[in-house]
């Protein structure tokens, strides 16, 4: 199960800009929120905030729900705006993958079963016979996949997700919607920049709009009262 | 050290071995070359992922204000380490700074550091040749194999001990910052956080150290070169990872040591460090023109 986010009084101020003003906010754990609004209203600026990548004012706690086991790794993902690699270095998806995998140096031979889970996770995302493809020649939906796919590999709760339909067409945009749902399902929090009211209306359970600084929060056709802070929980602090 | 120079006589004895392996500085050199191209190679490969390769070239340059500040601070002519390694530092680490508190693109504020520090090491250079032998400038700033000494070699083992250590524990996490900054800040490798900067204010400092380290084979000013012509080689000819780090390794210690002993054995009067880079852009190039005439296969 993924955390529930909170955001306490939290702003963004870019030089002399005033992007985010002071915002308090819940996002309930195990649910999809969807971040919208207009070109440069600070959506993906809310996102990573939210993520830790944009310094800020304010908090951001995590409240993860109590781990039951060991295994139950408090994992987070970022899946950015489709981002070209270099096409010409000699990076496979096997590389790739294994490297983000392992701590250990990317040089050394990968043995069966580490193979045998690279197999495993890249059949999740259907890229199990393109294991020696380069990351250059991915397109940009296999490319969004094997993001997918390094994240799958961490066990990631909690999901960032930045906008990963855009550029994409309508067969790709598929695909990554289908892990979302499925992710969904899992009991994963997902964050998602989004454009698009179909994918909002149909599968989204809290909407973010962020307009001039402000965000409106409510629940597609409905209006929502303030959640609850999940009671059985750790909490993670991001200043 | 005695047990092979035993062994190479004993080779020179037996007729296997050319004549030239009987000076001690021959072995010394080739020891160095041994140790430093693999190095260079390892880090070259980051180097190319990370797109530092003027970087490179340009700390390379630094060491010319390096090395002329060492020798006016009454360093060794011949080996002015400490400063050379401070300056380069020190060099790198401002570069690095200011590209990450301002907005100006990458390629442009290297050249503008590069051009000082080219200007700035030549204008003091001037006034230091006045003051030593020319000779012995060229040869810390182009590589002499007659100035290797059993202390370089100690200085060059630590250096290869702790970089391919940090290689070892940080080399996953290194490439995966590389390639995607933003996402390693959140998974790295093996799902933990990357701190992103301290890893590429980690790679300065092994710029800085690897410069150091081959000053006096293939001297400082050729450095950012064989840091970046092996690995640019090898990506031609490799398809995955392992193939690229395996190749880039073999290309620039092979070149080191044929560069260190080819013009020994020719009697060709070049230095080293100049050898060196001519041989690995050489198969740079013979490899570009057989790709383009199709007689060597070409990686998809």
């Amino acid at each position: 199960m993924g955390p529930g986010i909170e955001l306490k009084q939290l702003s963004l101020t870019l030089g002399e800009n005033r992007l985010l003003k002071p915002m308090d906010l819940y996002l309930e754990a195990g649910q999809l929120h969807l971040l919208t609004g207009a070109n440069g209203a600070g959506k993906s600026s809310l996102l990573k905030c939210m993520a830790g990548l944009m310094p800020h004012s304010g908090e951001v706690l995590r409240h993860w729900p109590a781990q039951k086991t060991n295994q139950d790794k408090q994992t987070v993902a970022y899946i950015p705006q489709l981002e070209a690699f270099d096409a010409t270095l000699p990076i496979t998806i096997r590389d790739y993958l294994n490297a983000s995998i392992h701590a250990r140096v990317f040089f050394r031979r990968i043995n069966r079963q580490q193979q045998a889970r690279i197999d495993q996770i890249l059949a999740q995302v259907g890229l199990s016979d393109k294991q020696d493809r380069k990351l250059g020649q991915l397109s940009g939906g296999e490319r969004q996949r094997l993001l997918f796919a390094r994240a799958l590999a961490q066990e990631a709760k909690l999901w960032f997700l930045d906008e990963p339909m855009t550029g994409l067409d309508q067969e790709a945009q598929a695909q990554i919607q289908a892990l979302i749902l499925r992710l969904k399902a899992q009991g994963c929090t997902l964050i998602m920049v989004h454009h698009g009211d179909a994918f909002v209306q149909q599968y989204a359970d809290q909407v973010v709009e962020v307009s001039e600084g402000l965000k409106r929060v409510f629940v597609p056709n409905r209006s929502i009262d303030d959640p609850v802070i999940h009671p059985a929980s750790e909490q993670e602090v991001l200043a | 050290m005695q047990a092979i120079s035993d062994y190479l006589q004993q080779g020179i004895n037996d007729g296997w071995l050319p004549e030239m392996f009987q000076y001690s500085f021959v072995l010394y050199a080739l020891i160095a070359a041994l140790l430093i191209g693999p190095l260079l190679g390892a880090l070259g490969t980051l180097v190319v992922v990370k797109r530092l390769a003027f970087f490179s070239e340009a700390v390379g340059h630094g060491a010319l204000t390096g090395v002329a500040i060492g020798i006016l601070l009454g360093e060794p002519a011949s080996h002015p380490i400490a400063a050379l390694f401070s300056f380069c530092l020190c060099f790198a680490l401002l570069l690095h700074w200011v590209k990450s508190r301002t907005q100006v693109p990458y390629d442009a504020l290297v050249g503008v550091f590069l051009a000082f520090a080219i200007a700035l090491g030549a204008a003091l250079l001037l006034y230091v040749a006045k003051k030593v032998n020319v000779h012995i400038l060229e040869n810390v700033l182009f590589g002499s194999i007659l100035t290797v000494t059993p202390s370089d070699l100690i200085l060059l083992g630590i250096i290869s001990v702790i970089s391919w250590l940090l290689a070892w524990r940080y080399g996953n996490q290194a490439l995966m910052s590389a390639l995607q900054p933003e996402l390693a800040r959140i998974q790295g490798a093996g799902g933990t956080r990357a701190n992103v900067t301290l890893l590429d204010y980690g790679f300065v400092l092994l710029i800085a150290l690897i410069t150091v380290a081959a000053v006096k084979i293939i001297g400082a000013v050729l450095v950012g070169a064989l840091l970046l012509i092996p690995a640019t080689t090898a990506r031609l000819i490799s398809h995955n990872l392992r193939d690229f780090f395996i190749r880039t390794l073999l290309i620039s210690t092979t070149c080191c040591v044929a560069g260190v002993l080819l013009p020994m054995g020719l009697e060709i009067p070049i230095p080293s460090g100049a050898a060196i880079v001519l041989l690995a852009s050489s198969l740079f190039l013979s490899i570009v023109l057989l790709k383009q005439l199709k007689l060597l296969k070409s990686v998809s």
